[in-house]
């Protein structure tokens, strides 16, 4: 069995016939009223069956439509929020540049540190000065040089007293 | 933030000191009498990267260390003594430069200064000292950083 509703549409669309008309008819409560309303509801559907004529395109329209509601339906990112976003990206931009430095300064040490020994043990030792008490060893007479071959420098003092064997002593 | 923060200074810190000076090193000092007599003893372990120097410098065959010191440097400012029955060797260690300890030596006999010296001592080169006749030896000193 139809509702009012149903047979409101199906009178509205003209689809009501013979006894059914006559009894939706008759259970109208202001006939004259309900006869206005349908011929208004008749006009808007013409109307809007021009327009859709006019729609060629209705593809697109259709996504224009549904771009416009996600953007509407999208949640609305609050100032704060971009705010923090932004903090964020230059802190990280900071801890970037701190840990190339500090990679930069460890590379450095490394390389610094592991090319000096290397370049400088190449240096013989050096005799910066020597002397004897002239008290003790009057004649004693001193000589440095280096022997480049054997990589060792000899201090040669000549003229110290010389000993007897017991001073060979441990 | 901040302990990461704590940790890349640490990280820097260690790498900075470790790379600012030399590792520990030990300076070997031996008091040897030089000779042509027949051997006693093995030649030292010490001597014996040297032994044809001292060979080629003296002409001497046999080496016997009468007196040794081995020191370990740590800050490059420590001082050590080296000594025989009669004779020492006192070494102060004045720091380090490129590579090299600053040391003043002293050699005596008992309690007389036979020779003050002061040389810049290279990890890649041994001092050989020619001191006093003793017999029919010679007093040779030699100082070598390991």
């Amino acid at each position: 069995m139809k509702t009012f509703e149903e047979k409101w549409t199906a009178w509205i669309d003209d689809q009501l016939t013979g006894r059914e008309l006559e009894e939706f008819l008759a259970s109208l409560p202001d006939r004259t009223a309900a006869e206005a309303e349908k011929q208004s509801a008749k006009q808007v559907g013409s109307l809007l069956r021009e327009q859709a004529m006019a729609l060629s395109n209705a593809d697109f329209f259709s996504h224009q439509l549904r771009e416009r509601l996600d953007r509407e339906n999208a949640p609305i990112r609050s100032e704060a929020d971009a705010i923090q976003t932004g903090w964020w990206t230059i802190r990280r931009l900071l801890w970037g540049g701190i840990t190339s430095l500090a990679v930069f300064a460890i590379c450095t040490v490394v390389v610094f540190r592991e090319k000096t020994p290397s370049s400088q043990s190449q240096y013989l030792t050096q005799i910066l000065g020597a002397q004897v008490d002239p008290t003790v060893s009057p004649n004693a007479t001193i000589s440095m040089f280096e022997k480049k071959d054997d990589h060792v420098t000899v201090l040669w003092v000549d003229g110290l007293q010389s000993l007897p064997p017991e001073y060979a002593a441990k | 933030m901040r302990p990461r923060l704590l940790l890349l200074i640490a990280i820097l810190s260690v790498a900075l000191s470790s790379g600012g000076s030399l590792p520990e090193q030990t300076v070997w000092s031996g008091l040897i009498i030089a000779t042509n007599s027949p051997p006693i003893e093995p030649t030292p372990a010490e001597v014996t990267q040297i032994e044809g120097t001292l060979r080629k410098l003296f002409g001497y065959s046999q080496f016997q260390l009468i007196g040794e010191a081995r020191k370990t440097l740590k800050t490059g400012e420590e001082d050590w003594l080296a000594s025989s029955k009669y004779f020492s060797l006192h070494v102060d260690s004045r720091g380090e430069k490129a590579d090299a300890y600053v040391l003043n030596l002293k050699l005596f006999q008992e309690q007389k200064l036979l020779l003050e010296t002061k040389a810049r001592l290279s990890k890649a080169s041994p001092l050989i000292i020619r001191g006093p006749q003793v017999g029919d030896g010679q007093l040779v000193i030699v100082l070598i950083v390991q």
